[in-house]
Protein backbone atom coordinates (compact mmCIF):
# COMPACT_ATOMS: atom_id res chain seq x y z
CA UNK A 1 0.00 0.00 0.00
CA UNK A 2 2.64 2.65 1.16
CA UNK A 3 4.49 2.45 -2.02
CA UNK A 4 1.57 3.24 -4.18
CA UNK A 5 0.76 6.58 -1.94
CA UNK A 6 4.20 7.61 -2.05
CA UNK A 7 4.65 6.72 -5.75
CA UNK A 8 1.25 9.14 -5.80
CA UNK A 9 2.49 11.85 -3.99
CA UNK A 10 5.77 11.98 -6.03
CA UNK A 11 3.71 12.17 -9.01
CA UNK A 12 1.62 14.99 -7.58
CA UNK A 13 4.55 17.38 -6.42
CA UNK A 14 5.69 16.60 -10.34
CA UNK A 15 2.98 17.33 -11.88
CA UNK A 16 2.29 20.46 -10.19
CA UNK A 17 5.69 21.40 -10.50
CA UNK A 18 5.03 21.94 -14.00
CA UNK A 19 1.88 23.39 -14.01
CA UNK A 20 1.34 25.61 -11.38
CA UNK A 21 -2.31 26.36 -11.99
CA UNK A 22 -2.82 22.43 -11.14
CA UNK A 23 -1.79 23.83 -7.52
CA UNK A 24 -4.52 26.10 -7.66
CA UNK A 25 -6.98 24.05 -8.73
CA UNK A 26 -6.37 21.27 -6.05
CA UNK A 27 -8.09 23.14 -2.79
CA UNK A 28 -10.88 23.18 -4.63
CA UNK A 29 -11.44 19.08 -5.39
CA UNK A 30 -12.40 18.32 -1.37
CA UNK A 31 -14.81 21.12 -1.66
CA UNK A 32 -16.35 19.74 -4.55
CA UNK A 33 -16.41 16.31 -3.86
CA UNK A 34 -17.92 16.96 -0.18
CA UNK A 35 -20.47 18.86 -2.29
CA UNK A 36 -21.12 16.02 -4.94
CA UNK A 37 -21.54 13.56 -1.80
CA UNK A 38 -24.13 15.64 -0.26
CA UNK A 39 -25.97 15.92 -3.15
CA UNK A 40 -25.78 11.95 -4.04
CA UNK A 41 -26.61 11.44 -0.70
CA UNK A 42 -29.74 13.60 -0.69
CA UNK A 43 -29.58 15.43 2.67
CA UNK A 44 -31.54 17.88 1.08
CA UNK A 45 -34.05 18.38 -1.57
CA UNK A 46 -32.45 18.60 -4.85
CA UNK A 47 -34.51 21.51 -6.01
CA UNK A 48 -32.70 23.28 -2.79
CA UNK A 49 -29.37 21.80 -3.44
CA UNK A 50 -28.02 20.52 -7.42
CA UNK A 51 -25.28 18.62 -7.31
CA UNK A 52 -21.95 19.79 -9.32
CA UNK A 53 -23.11 17.42 -12.52
CA UNK A 54 -26.22 19.94 -12.48
CA UNK A 55 -24.35 22.87 -12.47
CA UNK A 56 -21.73 21.95 -15.12
CA UNK A 57 -24.77 21.38 -17.22
CA UNK A 58 -27.12 24.23 -16.62
CA UNK A 59 -22.98 25.49 -17.28
CA UNK A 60 -23.43 24.12 -21.28
CA UNK A 61 -26.85 24.76 -21.78
CA UNK A 62 -26.20 28.67 -20.96
CA UNK A 63 -23.17 28.94 -23.02
CA UNK A 64 -24.84 27.38 -25.50
CA UNK A 65 -27.77 29.80 -26.39
CA UNK A 66 -25.12 32.59 -25.48
CA UNK A 67 -26.40 34.19 -22.74
CA UNK A 68 -23.81 33.46 -20.14
CA UNK A 69 -21.24 35.06 -22.83
CA UNK A 70 -23.35 37.95 -23.43
CA UNK A 71 -23.72 38.75 -19.70
CA UNK A 72 -20.11 37.95 -18.87
CA UNK A 73 -19.09 40.57 -20.89
CA UNK A 74 -21.35 42.78 -19.82
CA UNK A 75 -20.13 42.98 -16.34
CA UNK A 76 -16.61 42.48 -17.17
CA UNK A 77 -16.86 45.20 -19.48
CA UNK A 78 -18.93 47.17 -16.81
CA UNK A 79 -15.58 46.36 -14.48
CA UNK A 80 -13.32 47.60 -16.97
CA UNK A 81 -14.64 50.99 -17.80
CA UNK A 82 -15.09 51.57 -13.41
CA UNK A 83 -11.81 50.62 -13.19
CA UNK A 84 -10.73 52.59 -16.40
CA UNK A 85 -12.08 55.93 -14.62
CA UNK A 86 -11.55 54.94 -10.76
CA UNK A 87 -7.86 54.55 -11.94
CA UNK A 88 -7.97 58.33 -14.30
CA UNK A 89 -9.30 59.88 -11.89
CA UNK A 90 -8.10 58.49 -8.43
CA UNK A 91 -3.99 58.33 -9.41
CA UNK A 92 -4.34 62.18 -10.25
CA UNK A 93 -6.42 63.57 -7.25
CA UNK A 94 -4.44 60.88 -5.04
CA UNK A 95 -1.28 62.47 -5.92
CA UNK A 96 -2.31 66.03 -5.33
CA UNK A 97 -4.00 65.43 -2.01
CA UNK A 98 -0.44 63.58 -1.16
CA UNK A 99 2.28 66.05 -2.53
CA UNK A 100 -0.01 69.40 -1.10
CA UNK A 101 -0.66 69.91 2.08
CA UNK A 102 -3.06 72.32 1.23
CA UNK A 103 -5.32 70.06 -1.05
CA UNK A 104 -5.00 67.70 1.88
CA UNK A 105 -6.42 70.47 4.29
CA UNK A 106 -9.17 70.99 1.85
CA UNK A 107 -10.37 67.81 0.42
CA UNK A 108 -9.36 64.93 2.91
CA UNK A 109 -12.31 65.20 5.14
CA UNK A 110 -14.88 65.14 1.99
CA UNK A 111 -12.74 62.32 1.01
CA UNK A 112 -13.57 60.49 4.25
CA UNK A 113 -17.19 61.94 4.21
CA UNK A 114 -17.88 60.73 1.08
CA UNK A 115 -15.78 57.47 1.60
CA UNK A 116 -18.16 56.63 4.56
CA UNK A 117 -21.70 56.81 2.71
CA UNK A 118 -20.76 53.75 0.88
CA UNK A 119 -21.39 52.54 -2.71
CA UNK A 120 -24.75 50.84 -3.14
CA UNK A 121 -26.31 53.79 -0.62
CA UNK A 122 -25.92 55.77 -3.58
CA UNK A 123 -28.56 53.64 -5.52
CA UNK A 124 -31.58 54.90 -4.39
CA UNK A 125 -30.86 59.02 -5.42
CA UNK A 126 -28.98 57.36 -8.85
CA UNK A 127 -31.75 55.61 -10.39
CA UNK A 128 -33.85 58.44 -9.86
CA UNK A 129 -31.21 60.39 -11.46
CA UNK A 130 -29.61 58.50 -14.21
CA UNK A 131 -32.37 55.57 -14.16
CA UNK A 132 -31.52 51.71 -14.60
CA UNK A 133 -28.72 51.47 -16.91
CA UNK A 134 -25.15 51.97 -17.62
CA UNK A 135 -24.74 55.67 -15.75
CA UNK A 136 -25.88 54.42 -12.64
CA UNK A 137 -23.93 51.25 -12.52
CA UNK A 138 -20.33 52.70 -13.38
CA UNK A 139 -21.16 55.70 -11.25
CA UNK A 140 -21.27 52.89 -8.18
CA UNK A 141 -18.10 50.86 -9.73
CA UNK A 142 -15.95 53.84 -9.93
CA UNK A 143 -17.55 55.63 -6.77
CA UNK A 144 -16.22 52.11 -5.39
CA UNK A 145 -12.71 51.92 -6.96
CA UNK A 146 -11.86 55.49 -6.43
CA UNK A 147 -11.17 55.56 -2.83
CA UNK A 148 -9.32 52.96 -2.43
CA UNK A 149 -7.02 54.39 -4.96
CA UNK A 150 -6.93 57.59 -3.75
CA UNK A 151 -6.22 56.56 -0.31
CA UNK A 152 -3.47 54.38 -1.33
CA UNK A 153 -2.15 56.60 -4.22
CA UNK A 154 -2.01 59.58 -1.12
CA UNK A 155 -0.02 56.93 1.27
CA UNK A 156 2.55 56.24 -1.75
CA UNK A 157 3.25 59.57 -2.67
CA UNK A 158 3.46 60.58 1.52
CA UNK A 159 6.26 57.29 2.10
CA UNK A 160 8.22 58.76 -0.99
CA UNK A 161 11.40 59.96 1.53
CA UNK A 162 12.47 63.65 0.19
CA UNK A 163 16.17 62.84 -0.47
CA UNK A 164 13.91 60.91 -3.66
CA UNK A 165 12.91 64.58 -4.47
CA UNK A 166 15.90 66.21 -3.37
CA UNK A 167 18.48 63.57 -5.91
CA UNK A 168 16.43 64.08 -9.20
CA UNK A 169 15.83 67.89 -8.52
CA UNK A 170 19.82 68.23 -8.01
CA UNK A 171 20.08 66.06 -10.94
CA UNK A 172 18.43 68.68 -13.24
CA UNK A 173 14.82 67.68 -12.82
CA UNK A 174 11.72 70.23 -12.98
CA UNK A 175 9.02 70.28 -10.51
CA UNK A 176 6.70 68.73 -13.26
CA UNK A 177 9.39 66.33 -14.67
CA UNK A 178 9.85 64.87 -10.84
CA UNK A 179 6.15 63.78 -10.68
CA UNK A 180 6.27 61.73 -13.37
CA UNK A 181 9.89 60.71 -12.43
CA UNK A 182 9.78 60.34 -9.45
CA UNK A 183 6.04 60.67 -7.86
CA UNK A 184 4.29 58.33 -9.98
CA UNK A 185 6.89 55.36 -9.76
CA UNK A 186 7.17 56.01 -5.95
CA UNK A 187 3.78 55.79 -5.49
CA UNK A 188 3.20 52.48 -8.19
CA UNK A 189 3.39 49.79 -5.48
CA UNK A 190 0.74 51.92 -3.04
CA UNK A 191 -1.63 52.66 -6.31
CA UNK A 192 -1.75 48.98 -7.61
CA UNK A 193 -2.34 47.81 -3.99
CA UNK A 194 -5.19 50.78 -4.01
CA UNK A 195 -6.51 49.34 -7.26
CA UNK A 196 -6.77 45.60 -6.30
CA UNK A 197 -8.54 46.43 -3.09
CA UNK A 198 -10.37 49.13 -5.68
CA UNK A 199 -11.49 46.26 -7.80
CA UNK A 200 -12.01 43.22 -5.22
CA UNK A 201 -14.94 46.09 -3.45
CA UNK A 202 -15.98 46.83 -7.26
CA UNK A 203 -16.98 43.50 -8.46
CA UNK A 204 -18.81 42.88 -5.21
CA UNK A 205 -20.38 46.19 -5.84
CA UNK A 206 -21.17 45.70 -9.57
CA UNK A 207 -22.91 42.19 -8.75
CA UNK A 208 -25.33 44.08 -6.25
CA UNK A 209 -25.74 46.58 -8.45
CA UNK A 210 -26.28 44.06 -11.07
CA UNK A 211 -28.98 42.50 -8.73
CA UNK A 212 -31.04 45.61 -7.97
CA UNK A 213 -30.80 47.92 -10.99
CA UNK A 214 -29.49 45.43 -13.70
CA UNK A 215 -31.22 44.11 -17.09
CA UNK A 216 -28.01 41.87 -17.56
CA UNK A 217 -24.99 40.79 -16.33
CA UNK A 218 -24.13 38.33 -13.67
CA UNK A 219 -25.72 39.01 -10.86
CA UNK A 220 -28.64 39.82 -13.23
CA UNK A 221 -28.30 36.21 -14.57
CA UNK A 222 -28.65 35.20 -10.22
CA UNK A 223 -31.69 37.46 -9.57
CA UNK A 224 -33.61 36.29 -12.77
CA UNK A 225 -32.79 32.46 -11.85
CA UNK A 226 -34.26 33.39 -8.18
CA UNK A 227 -37.52 34.51 -9.97
CA UNK A 228 -37.81 31.43 -11.78
CA UNK A 229 -36.59 29.23 -9.23
CA UNK A 230 -33.68 28.31 -10.62
CA UNK A 231 -31.04 27.40 -7.88
CA UNK A 232 -28.81 25.75 -10.29
CA UNK A 233 -28.48 29.15 -12.06
CA UNK A 234 -27.81 30.76 -8.71
CA UNK A 235 -25.20 28.28 -8.00
CA UNK A 236 -23.47 28.90 -11.23
CA UNK A 237 -23.72 32.60 -10.86
CA UNK A 238 -22.15 32.10 -7.52
CA UNK A 239 -19.22 29.86 -8.92
CA UNK A 240 -18.52 32.25 -11.79
CA UNK A 241 -17.98 35.11 -9.53
CA UNK A 242 -15.19 33.42 -7.67
CA UNK A 243 -13.83 32.19 -10.44
CA UNK A 244 -13.81 35.07 -12.64
CA UNK A 245 -12.51 37.07 -9.46
CA UNK A 246 -9.27 34.68 -9.05
CA UNK A 247 -8.33 34.60 -12.68
CA UNK A 248 -8.82 38.94 -12.36
CA UNK A 249 -6.76 39.08 -9.14
CA UNK A 250 -4.32 36.26 -9.74
CA UNK A 251 -3.27 36.76 -13.35
CA UNK A 252 -3.43 40.74 -13.87
CA UNK A 253 -3.39 42.15 -10.67
CA UNK A 254 -1.53 40.31 -8.52
CA UNK A 255 1.93 40.05 -11.56
CA UNK A 256 1.12 43.83 -11.80
CA UNK A 257 2.25 44.29 -7.81
CA UNK A 258 5.29 41.61 -8.23
CA UNK A 259 6.63 43.31 -11.43
CA UNK A 260 7.13 46.63 -9.57
CA UNK A 261 7.14 46.93 -6.05
CA UNK A 262 9.16 43.44 -5.52
CA UNK A 263 11.29 43.95 -8.09
CA UNK A 264 12.24 47.37 -6.85
CA UNK A 265 12.35 46.21 -3.30
CA UNK A 266 10.02 48.67 -2.16
CA UNK A 267 8.19 45.58 -0.68
CA UNK A 268 9.45 42.32 1.18
CA UNK A 269 8.47 39.60 -0.68
CA UNK B 1 36.43 79.54 -12.87
CA UNK B 2 33.94 78.33 -11.23
CA UNK B 3 34.41 78.81 -7.14
CA UNK B 4 32.43 78.10 -4.40
CA UNK B 5 32.22 81.30 -1.97
CA UNK B 6 31.11 81.26 1.51
CA UNK B 7 30.15 84.14 3.04
CA UNK B 8 29.39 84.22 6.69
CA UNK B 9 26.78 81.86 6.16
CA UNK B 10 24.46 81.17 8.63
CA UNK B 11 21.24 79.31 9.95
CA UNK B 12 18.14 79.15 12.63
CA UNK B 13 16.16 76.87 13.03
CA UNK B 14 12.34 77.19 14.45
CA UNK B 15 11.66 74.56 16.71
CA UNK B 16 7.85 74.85 16.55
CA UNK B 17 7.20 72.26 19.71
CA UNK B 18 9.36 74.11 21.91
CA UNK B 19 8.84 77.17 20.30
CA UNK B 20 12.64 77.95 20.62
CA UNK B 21 15.31 78.77 17.78
CA UNK B 22 18.28 76.49 17.55
CA UNK B 23 21.53 78.23 15.85
CA UNK B 24 22.86 75.16 14.01
CA UNK B 25 25.48 77.47 11.87
CA UNK B 26 26.98 80.37 12.92
CA UNK B 27 29.03 82.69 10.72
CA UNK B 28 30.53 80.39 8.25
CA UNK B 29 33.07 81.26 5.99
CA UNK B 30 34.33 79.19 3.19
CA UNK B 31 36.33 79.15 -0.21
CA UNK B 32 36.43 76.28 -2.56
CA UNK B 33 38.21 76.55 -5.75
CA UNK B 34 37.66 74.77 -9.11
CA UNK B 35 38.91 71.16 -8.87
CA UNK B 36 39.31 71.23 -5.05
CA UNK B 37 38.78 68.67 -3.02
CA UNK B 38 37.41 70.14 0.74
CA UNK B 39 37.08 68.10 3.59
CA UNK B 40 34.42 68.72 6.02
CA UNK B 41 34.88 67.17 9.45
CA UNK B 42 32.93 67.49 13.09
CA UNK B 43 31.50 65.73 15.63
CA UNK B 44 27.88 64.45 15.49
CA UNK B 45 25.38 67.03 15.35
CA UNK B 46 27.96 70.13 15.04
CA UNK B 47 25.60 71.29 11.80
CA UNK B 48 28.07 69.40 8.59
CA UNK B 49 24.24 68.41 7.06
CA UNK B 50 22.41 72.03 7.43
CA UNK B 51 25.84 73.04 5.60
CA UNK B 52 25.49 70.98 2.91
CA UNK B 53 21.93 71.08 2.43
CA UNK B 54 22.20 74.86 2.02
CA UNK B 55 24.81 74.81 -0.38
CA UNK B 56 22.68 72.44 -2.27
CA UNK B 57 19.78 74.47 -1.73
CA UNK B 58 17.41 71.97 0.15
CA UNK B 59 16.65 74.48 2.65
CA UNK B 60 17.12 77.97 3.06
CA UNK B 61 19.82 80.20 4.73
CA UNK B 62 18.82 82.37 7.55
CA UNK B 63 22.38 84.71 7.17
CA UNK B 64 25.05 85.01 4.57
CA UNK B 65 25.22 83.74 1.24
CA UNK B 66 26.61 81.44 -0.91
CA UNK B 67 27.94 82.04 -4.43
CA UNK B 68 29.02 79.82 -7.42
CA UNK B 69 30.53 81.43 -9.91
CA UNK B 70 29.91 84.85 -8.46
CA UNK B 71 26.23 83.93 -8.38
CA UNK B 72 24.03 83.63 -5.30
CA UNK B 73 22.58 79.93 -5.11
CA UNK B 74 18.93 79.90 -4.97
CA UNK B 75 17.42 76.21 -4.86
CA UNK B 76 18.53 72.91 -6.05
CA UNK B 77 20.11 72.88 -9.44
CA UNK B 78 22.18 70.74 -11.73
CA UNK B 79 25.21 72.42 -10.90
CA UNK B 80 25.17 71.16 -7.50
CA UNK B 81 25.48 67.20 -7.78
CA UNK B 82 24.90 65.58 -4.18
CA UNK B 83 25.56 61.90 -2.94
CA UNK B 84 23.95 61.40 0.06
CA UNK B 85 24.50 59.16 2.81
CA UNK B 86 21.32 56.53 2.18
CA UNK B 87 21.79 56.59 -1.47
CA UNK B 88 18.79 57.80 -2.91
CA UNK B 89 18.85 55.58 -6.09
CA UNK B 90 16.09 55.69 -7.87
CA UNK B 91 14.92 51.94 -7.14
CA UNK B 92 12.39 51.75 -10.19
CA UNK B 93 15.32 52.42 -12.41
CA UNK B 94 18.35 50.13 -13.49
CA UNK B 95 21.60 51.41 -12.61
CA UNK B 96 22.11 52.51 -15.92
CA UNK B 97 18.95 54.41 -15.90
CA UNK B 98 20.20 55.96 -12.55
CA UNK B 99 23.57 57.15 -13.70
CA UNK B 100 21.85 58.33 -17.13
CA UNK B 101 19.00 60.09 -15.13
CA UNK B 102 21.41 63.45 -15.25
CA UNK B 103 22.03 63.39 -19.03
CA UNK B 104 18.11 62.77 -19.48
CA UNK B 105 17.04 65.72 -17.85
CA UNK B 106 18.90 67.64 -19.55
CA UNK B 107 17.71 66.65 -22.73
CA UNK B 108 20.72 64.44 -23.50
CA UNK B 109 19.09 61.37 -26.48
CA UNK B 110 18.97 58.21 -25.51
CA UNK B 111 22.17 56.31 -27.13
CA UNK B 112 24.48 59.50 -26.03
CA UNK B 113 23.00 59.51 -22.35
CA UNK B 114 23.69 55.86 -22.20
CA UNK B 115 26.87 55.96 -23.84
CA UNK B 116 28.15 58.39 -21.29
CA UNK B 117 26.54 56.56 -18.01
CA UNK B 118 28.73 53.61 -19.32
CA UNK B 119 31.67 55.47 -19.06
CA UNK B 120 31.29 56.53 -15.84
CA UNK B 121 29.72 53.09 -14.50
CA UNK B 122 33.49 51.80 -16.53
CA UNK B 123 35.10 54.42 -14.17
CA UNK B 124 33.25 52.60 -10.78
CA UNK B 125 34.06 49.31 -12.42
CA UNK B 126 30.10 48.73 -12.70
CA UNK B 127 29.60 48.33 -16.01
CA UNK B 128 28.38 44.34 -14.95
CA UNK B 129 25.98 45.70 -12.74
CA UNK B 130 24.34 48.40 -15.99
CA UNK B 131 20.87 45.93 -16.12
CA UNK B 132 20.33 45.20 -12.06
CA UNK B 133 17.96 47.10 -9.86
CA UNK B 134 19.70 48.98 -6.57
CA UNK B 135 17.71 46.74 -4.59
CA UNK B 136 19.81 43.59 -5.87
CA UNK B 137 23.37 45.67 -4.99
CA UNK B 138 25.15 45.38 -2.15
CA UNK B 139 25.38 49.08 0.22
CA UNK B 140 28.87 49.71 -1.02
CA UNK B 141 27.71 48.92 -4.93
CA UNK B 142 24.72 51.24 -4.18
CA UNK B 143 27.07 53.67 -3.25
CA UNK B 144 29.55 53.40 -5.98
CA UNK B 145 26.33 53.91 -8.61
CA UNK B 146 25.38 57.11 -6.34
CA UNK B 147 28.66 58.79 -6.84
CA UNK B 148 29.07 57.72 -10.64
CA UNK B 149 25.51 59.13 -10.83
CA UNK B 150 26.30 62.44 -9.59
CA UNK B 151 29.42 63.11 -11.16
CA UNK B 152 27.81 61.87 -14.82
CA UNK B 153 25.78 64.91 -14.56
CA UNK B 154 29.09 67.00 -14.43
CA UNK B 155 28.27 68.95 -11.61
CA UNK B 156 30.52 72.61 -10.67
CA UNK B 157 30.42 71.09 -7.26
CA UNK B 158 30.25 67.57 -5.84
CA UNK B 159 28.61 67.61 -2.41
CA UNK B 160 29.02 64.86 -0.52
CA UNK B 161 26.98 64.05 2.78
CA UNK B 162 28.51 61.11 4.87
CA UNK B 163 28.84 59.31 1.57
CA UNK B 164 30.32 55.86 3.46
CA UNK B 165 29.44 55.62 6.48
CA UNK B 166 27.02 52.84 6.70
CA UNK B 167 29.17 50.52 4.66
CA UNK B 168 31.47 48.34 6.62
CA UNK B 169 35.15 48.98 7.19
CA UNK B 170 36.89 47.61 4.14
CA UNK B 171 34.28 47.92 1.60
CA UNK B 172 34.73 51.88 3.17
CA UNK B 173 38.38 51.96 2.40
CA UNK B 174 38.00 50.61 -1.40
CA UNK B 175 35.70 53.00 -1.52
CA UNK B 176 37.48 56.06 -0.64
CA UNK B 177 40.64 54.73 -2.84
CA UNK B 178 38.41 54.59 -5.74
CA UNK B 179 37.47 57.93 -5.20
CA UNK B 180 40.66 59.73 -5.04
CA UNK B 181 41.52 58.14 -8.33
CA UNK B 182 38.52 58.79 -10.05
CA UNK B 183 38.90 62.57 -8.38
CA UNK B 184 42.17 62.51 -9.74
CA UNK B 185 41.10 61.81 -13.00
CA UNK B 186 38.16 64.00 -13.59
CA UNK B 187 39.25 66.61 -11.20
CA UNK B 188 36.03 67.63 -9.73
CA UNK B 189 34.97 70.39 -7.06
CA UNK B 190 34.29 68.79 -3.87
CA UNK B 191 33.00 69.19 -0.98
CA UNK B 192 33.08 65.88 1.31
CA UNK B 193 31.30 65.67 5.15
CA UNK B 194 32.46 63.02 7.69
CA UNK B 195 32.63 62.96 11.19
CA UNK B 196 36.19 60.38 10.20
CA UNK B 197 39.21 62.44 11.09
CA UNK B 198 41.12 59.65 8.93
CA UNK B 199 38.76 60.08 6.32
CA UNK B 200 38.88 63.63 5.96
CA UNK B 201 42.89 63.95 5.60
CA UNK B 202 42.93 61.01 3.32
CA UNK B 203 40.92 62.13 0.73
CA UNK B 204 41.07 65.96 1.22
CA UNK B 205 43.38 68.77 -0.16
CA UNK B 206 42.17 70.48 2.77
CA UNK B 207 40.08 70.08 6.00
CA UNK B 208 38.21 72.46 7.76
CA UNK B 209 37.14 71.00 11.31
CA UNK B 210 33.82 72.26 12.86
CA UNK B 211 32.65 72.64 15.91
CA UNK B 212 29.29 73.99 17.27
CA UNK B 213 28.46 75.51 14.14
CA UNK B 214 31.36 77.34 13.66
CA UNK B 215 34.72 76.49 11.53
CA UNK B 216 37.84 75.88 14.06
CA UNK B 217 40.61 75.94 11.65
CA UNK B 218 41.36 75.06 8.01
CA UNK B 219 44.14 72.98 7.31
CA UNK B 220 46.03 72.08 4.59
CA UNK B 221 47.31 68.43 3.57
CA UNK B 222 49.82 67.85 1.54
CA UNK B 223 50.18 64.41 1.73
CA UNK B 224 51.59 63.57 -2.41
CA UNK B 225 48.75 61.68 -4.25
CA UNK B 226 48.39 58.79 -5.65
CA UNK B 227 46.90 58.14 -2.31
CA UNK B 228 46.48 54.47 -0.63
CA UNK B 229 46.01 53.34 2.60
CA UNK B 230 48.66 50.88 2.19
CA UNK B 231 51.28 53.44 2.02
CA UNK B 232 49.13 55.88 3.89
CA UNK B 233 48.69 54.19 7.07
CA UNK B 234 52.42 54.48 8.25
CA UNK B 235 52.94 57.15 6.89
CA UNK B 236 54.12 59.75 9.80
CA UNK B 237 53.18 62.79 7.70
CA UNK B 238 49.56 61.50 8.13
CA UNK B 239 49.75 60.68 10.94
CA UNK B 240 50.96 64.00 12.43
CA UNK B 241 48.08 65.64 10.59
CA UNK B 242 45.25 63.23 11.61
CA UNK B 243 46.38 63.73 15.09
CA UNK B 244 46.19 67.33 14.73
CA UNK B 245 42.91 67.46 13.47
CA UNK B 246 41.59 64.96 15.68
CA UNK B 247 42.90 67.16 18.52
CA UNK B 248 41.04 70.23 17.21
CA UNK B 249 37.68 68.63 16.80
CA UNK B 250 37.99 66.84 20.17
CA UNK B 251 39.03 70.27 21.89
CA UNK B 252 35.98 72.27 21.15
N1 LIG C 1 14.92 70.49 10.81
C1 LIG C 1 15.51 70.85 11.97
N2 LIG C 1 14.82 71.52 12.92
C2 LIG C 1 15.40 71.88 14.08
N3 LIG C 1 16.68 71.63 14.38
C3 LIG C 1 17.44 70.97 13.50
C4 LIG C 1 16.89 70.54 12.24
N4 LIG C 1 17.86 69.89 11.54
C5 LIG C 1 18.97 69.92 12.34
N5 LIG C 1 18.71 70.58 13.50
C6 LIG C 1 19.69 70.81 14.58
O1 LIG C 1 20.81 71.42 14.03
C7 LIG C 1 22.01 70.90 14.59
C8 LIG C 1 22.92 70.42 13.48
O2 LIG C 1 22.33 69.33 12.81
P1 LIG C 1 23.00 68.61 11.54
O3 LIG C 1 22.08 67.58 11.05
O4 LIG C 1 23.45 69.63 10.58
O5 LIG C 1 24.27 67.92 12.24
P2 LIG C 1 25.39 67.00 11.59
O6 LIG C 1 26.69 67.64 11.86
O7 LIG C 1 25.07 66.67 10.19
O8 LIG C 1 25.29 65.70 12.50
P3 LIG C 1 25.47 64.16 12.11
O9 LIG C 1 26.94 63.90 12.05
O10 LIG C 1 24.85 63.44 13.26
O11 LIG C 1 24.77 63.93 10.82
C9 LIG C 1 21.58 69.81 15.56
O12 LIG C 1 21.64 70.35 16.85
C10 LIG C 1 20.17 69.50 15.17
O13 LIG C 1 19.43 69.15 16.29
MG1 LIG D 1 24.51 64.80 9.13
Amino acid sequence: MKPFFLNLWSHCVRLTARWPSIGSIAPFIPLVAGWWIVTELEVFPRAFLPGPVDVVRSFGSLVYTGILPEYLQDSMVRLAVGAFWGIALGVPLGMLVGLSQRAHTALWPLLLFFQAIGDIAWLPILVIWFGYGLITMTVVIVYTVIFPVVLNTVLGVRSIPITMHRAALSLGASRTRILWEVVLPGALPNIVTGLRNGLGYGWRALIATEIIVGTSGIGFLMFDARRAGSVVEILLGMIILGILWYIVDSWILAPIERATGQRWGLVTR
Amino acid sequence: MKNLTIRNLSKTYFDPYAGTNVTAVHDVSLDVRQGEFVSIVGPSGCGKTTILNMIAGFIPHTGGEILLDGRPVKGPGADRGVVFQSFALFPWRTVLENVAFGPKMRGVGKAEREKIAYEYLALAKLTEAAGRYPAELSGGMQQRVGVVRALANEPDVLLMDEPFASVDAQTRMTLQEELTRIWQEKRPTVIFITHDVGEAVFLGNRVVALSKGRVLEEIAIDLPRPRSWDALNDDPRFKELSGRVLQLVRSA
